[in-house]
């Protein structure tokens, strides 16, 4: 009681001290407009019959580096030269695979944590993308913990063609929050924009979906993502789509991460501590990717990710470089070439790129 | 638009009582006493001069303001405050203990940061003519120095409108500031208040900041009065400009 009293009056003051004609935090529409990058300079590109899409969760360009809030780490402000030595060397992968289209989750365009660098723009000028749709999923003045201060992060879609149409599509919010955590909370979304291909449209989707959720709020958000791409087939057009869905495939052997994930200090599964740690158990929703592997194609189908799980893997977490599961994925309603996983990058980021070739039709 | 910016305007004629002349070149009469919510208490001196002192401690500040001789129609006077804000900046890094809100709930600085010992210094000059019933402008122009034991890390900052400009001295080790401010009593009880500052902050990412209120002020007696406005503020900061608007209300007590 005293303590959600002692957290209301100072919400209440902080909110008058930094009110303004902007709201402290932007809520976001259900469907909004996204923002719309351009390159310094333009380099033309004609239209392709096969593209190759990536998709890659940076982690806000600090690499490997001992973040507070999604590792073991105790790093909350990031230092600029830090984070334009992450960002080159992911510039640098990028120019060496060279994508047509990518979807980067967990990018920072106006954040206290990465020293304000405007990351969707850094990247659009130092690799050969000439135009990006951004989507915020974290969009505040202040966020009132561990000196976070100012944050904008959020999903970005590169390509080298214009985007046209490009949207916000606001998913559900954590259900198992208290309405002042929520309110400074991320709001996940799916941003959607038609690739304008000369002759060849075609929709990019790209999504970071919950990971910390301990309700059913991550069900939600895989069916908002594919409520969205079942809708533009319904409209008789082709998607390319992806990003971290925060899933393991239905066939992955292994569902529960508490030890691997575990902290100093932190004790999971012992006879005194029996729930498991948030993020790292994913036995109830082993199921939930089923209707996209039924549906859609992914790059890297069931049955090669089956045959030998770890070289699919994309993920680990903190400095750990010994990947353990799978949770980001690239699909189409139509057929992917040569799915590749790039666990050379492992240094890069705390998740690995998908790249696949794409058939346009 | 024209519209707000007359509703402004009309707000903006804050008013005030010849009684509280605190921040004029005036000093207080010996023995008085003045305190509000969002000033520091304030006391007289016999010898011409007043004494302030920031009343949270945590923060804790001291001015000495005293007059001068008169220049042509200019009431002058100079005034030397010292603060020392570490304690301040560092109870910021973790305002309600890990224990209550984990992880540092309300932190505004980082607790990854070590905050060292630190002082700042600032003088200014100001300057007044006129009168409260025929109208007071006072012009003042100051400058700050940070001290610090340390480097404050780059990152420590908190940036924030009113916050922000005020520990920049301890980030960039130099402050500058001018202002002025006109009151001018229209009734018994009523008086506007019109004023602005202008920090500059050499060196900094966010290189000045612009504060201005309009005030009008109801005064009971020298005893008590409330002060009821706006306040505006633009300024840039490390990742850019933006401006606020903020209602603004004080209770000021005098004895």
């Amino acid at each position: 009681m005293l303590k959600h009293f002692t957290q209301t009056i100072l919400f209440l003051f902080f909110g008058f001290v930094i009110s303004s004609c902007d709201p402290i935090v932007n809520e976001f529409n259900d469907v909004e407009a996204a923002i719309i990058y351009r390159a310094n300079s333009i380099t033309e590109f004609a239209a392709k019959d096969t593209i190759k899409v990536m998709t890659w969760n940076i982690r806000f360009g600090v690499a490997r580096l001992r973040f507070f809030g999604d590792g073991c780490g105790d790093r909350v402000i990031i230092n600029k030269s830090e984070v334009y030595k992450a960002l080159e060397d992911v510039a640098n992968k990028i120019k060496l695979e060279d994508p047509d289209i990518i979807l980067f989750q967990e990018v920072d365009v106006q954040s206290k944590k990465t020293a304000y660098i405007d990351q969707a723009q850094w990247l659009l000028d130092n690799t050969d993308f000439n135009y990006g749709a951004y989507a915020s999923m974290w969009e505040s003045q202040i966020i009132l913990a561990d000196g976070l201060g100012r944050v904008n992060t959020g999903n970005l879609i590169l390509s080298k063609w214009k985007l046209e149409n490009a949207e916000r599509h606001q998913l559900p919010l954590r259900g198992d929050q208290d309405a002042l955590t929520q309110y400074f909370y991320l709001r996940r979304n799916v941003l959607k924009a038609t690739v304008a291909m000369p002759g060849k449209p075609f929709i990019a989707v790209n999504t970071h979906l919950t990971a910390f959720a301990t309700d059913d709020t991550k069900q939600k958000h895989i069916n908002g993502f594919k409520t969205i791409l079942d809708a533009i087939v319904a409209e008789g057009q082709n998607f390319v789509a992806g990003g971290d869905l925060n899933e393991i495939p239905p066939n992955a052997s292994i569902e529960d991460y508490c030890l691997e994930d575990q902290c100093d200090g932190e004790s999971f599964h012992t006879s005194d501590e029996s729930y498991h740690k948030e993020a790292s158990f994913f036995g109830l929703e082993i199921t939930w990717l089923e209707p996209f592997y039924k549906k859609y194609q992914p790059a890297i189908p069931l049955n090669v990710y089956g045959a030998n799980e770890s070289d699919h893997y994309t993920h680990s977490v903190d400095k750990k470089l010994t990947l353990d599961r799978k949770l980001d994925y690239l699909w189409t309603n139509t057929s992917w070439l040569n799915g590749v996983t790039h666990q050379e990058a492992v240094k890069l980021s705390d998740h690995i790129p998908i790249s696949a070739k794409w058939v346009v039709k | 638009m024209k519209k707000v910016c007359q509703l402004l305007l009309i707000i903006s004629c804050g008013w005030i009582n010849a009684q509280w002349e605190g921040e004029t070149a005036n000093v207080m009469k010996p023995g008085r006493r003045e305190v509000g919510f969002f000033v520091p208490f304030k006391m007289g001196l016999s010898n011409g001069s007043e004494i302030s002192i920031n009343k949270f401690l945590i923060m804790p500040s001291v001015s000495y303001k005293t007059e001068m001789s008169q220049f042509k129609k200019w009431q002058r006077a100079y005034r030397l405050q010292i603060a020392y804000p570490t304690m301040a900046m560092r109870w910021l890094q973790s305002p309600i203990g890990m224990k209550l809100g984990e992880p540092d709930m309300f932190a505004l600085i980082s607790p990854e940061f070590t905050i060292p010992q630190m002082l700042s210094v600032y003088g200014e000059m100001i300057g007044s003519t006129g009168t409260p019933d025929a109208g007071q402008l006072t012009l003042s122009a100051g400058a700050g120095i940070g001290i610090n034991g340390k480097k404050l890390p780059e990152r420590s900052t908190i940036d924030l409108p009113i916050i922000y400009p005020r520990f920049s001295v301890y980030h960039n080790k130099i402050l500058f500031k001018v202002g002025g401010k006109y009151l001018r009593q229209f009734k018994e009880r009523l008086s506007y208040k019109m004023d602005y500052d202008m920090y500059l902050m050499p060196g900094g990412d966010g290189r000045y900041a612009f504060e201005q209120n309009g005030l009008l002020v109801w005064t009971k007696s020298n005893r008590f009065r409330i002060l009821l406005g706006y306040k505006l503020i633009a300024g840039e900061y490390p990742f850019g400009s933006q401006a606020h608007l903020f209602p603004f209300m004080d209770f000021q007590f005098g004895w």
